[in-house]
């Protein structure tokens, strides 16, 4: 690894967090747009040790809850299991590997929204059934599918080895 | 870069984990008067720029839709100044009408032209007046400007109206002097010439000066004396023997008609309504 792949990484990851503030708006429903904030996350995650990443996913996730203080701490709570859970993950399968990684976007996504569905209790009935069983999982592909062209494109920069599942 | 990924965490990681989820755990459990303050300095703080991005790009969002609205608002305004000439010339026709209307006084039925969109339109056209509004058939049909045509047709609200662009439209003529009579006809039904007019059957001994206006003549009882049909253009090529036949540029155009009056009755003209199409012309 040379030292400016790392800087590369971080830009990446800038980039990814700009886009969140920007782009993202812009992409339709904001119940299914994908989260870029959220990606810039478990793509650090996937890289690093389960303790950064668990301190990575209390960051954002404190950020987060400033951003939308009626359920102040549990988007803290829920990047934090996010960020650990990723990354242990990772280390579990060991696999660098496209179609693992989509899962891992996928699945981080779907946990961070039950998580924060759960903690906030804002979410009651039916409309918890629906933002679990509908809106969660359409916001996490496309999440997982934005992850996953992202890292097609510029996967050098990320350091990410594909191999074959 | 490897970064520590492949295990699965050390004591210290789960430390960490375990700290960030109590941390977590407070700040649900805080109250909202240590929250609230907290929230904001992380909101003037860290996210400012981002939230100004934020704002910069709803901003965008909002201008780009405030074009596109404006620029539909121009389209429109467009739009509606093509159609602002043809709107003068329908009101001034409308005004002519009116005069002529005032003229006639009576025995007339106005009628507005429901043209449709097909290539024999001039030929023949729906007028809305019919039975019940006293229209007959073989009633002449004009407009401020002269002969449109007669109805060939009658319903109950509606008719048809034969304009002197159908091919076996036919109407005794003169010259406004009286000096010379014929027979008006189409002067082709192809070729440039389609919408001219023609009066035959001029005897060869007579001689019909250009830019003369030819009126109908009143014979034959159908089409009262005295409305304009065309201004002489020349003579044409097919002269035959011993008549002329004459070119005629026609008075009115069927397909620029919007609105017609429809010739029921007695008029104030009585037989000659000439002194009533005083000012064609002058008509747009």
């Amino acid at each position: 690894m040379r030292r400016t792949d790392k800087y590369r990484f971080w830009f990446v990851l800038a980039g990814l967090v700009l886009l969140h503030f920007s782009v993202r708006s812009r992409l339709g429903d904001d119940r299914i747009a994908p989260d870029f904030l959220l990606l810039a996350l478990l793509m650090y995650t996937i890289r690093a040790a389960p303790g950064p990443s668990a301190g990575a996913g209390f960051s954002v996730g404190i950020i987060r809850d400033a951003l939308t203080p009626a359920s102040f701490g549990a988007n803290a709570l829920a990047h934090t299991l996010v960020g650990y859970i990723s990354s242990w993950s990772k280390a579990v399968f060991f696999a660098e590997n496209l179609f693992v990684n989509g899962c891992i976007f996928f699945g981080g996504t779907w946990i961070r929204n039950l998580v924060v569905s759960l903690a906030s209790g804002e979410l009651k009935g039916q409309t918890l059934v629906w933002e679990l069983l509908v809106w969660s999982p359409l916001q996490s592909l496309m999440t997982a599918l934005v992850g996953v062209l992202v890292l097609i494109v510029l996967g050098r920069w990320l350091s990410v080895r594909f191999t074959d599942a | 870069m490897t970064i520590e990924a492949d295990r699965y965490g050390s004591r210290a990681d789960t430390l960490v984990f375990l700290g960030c989820l109590a941390l977590s755990i407070v700040a649900m459990t805080v109250p909202d008067s240590i929250r609230r303050p907290f929230s904001q300095a992380l909101r003037q703080t860290i996210l400012a720029p981002l939230l100004a991005l934020q704002e910069e790009t709803a901003t965008l969002k909002t201008s780009q839709a405030h074009v596109d609205e404006i620029t539909a608002q121009r389209d429109s305004a467009m739009l509606a100044a093509t159609f602002l000439p043809e709107l003068r010339s329908e009101n001034a026709r409308l005004r002519s009408l009116l005069g002529l209307g005032q003229r006639l006084q009576t025995g007339y039925v106005p009628a507005e032209v429901l043209h449709e969109s097909g290539p024999t339109d001039p030929l023949t056209f729906l007028v809305s007046a019919g039975r019940t509004d006293g229209v007959k058939t073989l009633d002449p049909v004009v407009s401020p400007e002269g002969l449109v045509g007669v109805v060939s047709a009658v319903d109950e609200q509606t008719s048809v109206v034969a304009t002197w662009a159908h091919p076996e439209f036919r109407a005794a003529a003169m010259a406004a002097d009286g000096s010379v009579y014929g027979i008006v006809a189409p002067h082709g039904s192809e070729g440039p010439g389609i919408w001219l007019l023609e009066l035959q059957g001029v005897p060869y001994r007579s001689v019909v000066p250009d830019s003369a206006l030819i009126v109908s003549s009143g014979l034959g009882g159908v089409i009262p004396r005295g409305i304009p049909i065309g201004t002489v253009m020349g003579q044409g090529v097919d002269n035959e023997h011993w008549e002329r036949t004459y070119l005629l540029r026609p008075a009115v155009h069927p397909a620029s008609v919007t609105h017609v009056m429809i010739l029921t009755g007695t008029t104030r003209g009585g037989g000659n309504l000439r002194e009533l199409f005083q000012d064609e012309g002058k008509s747009p």
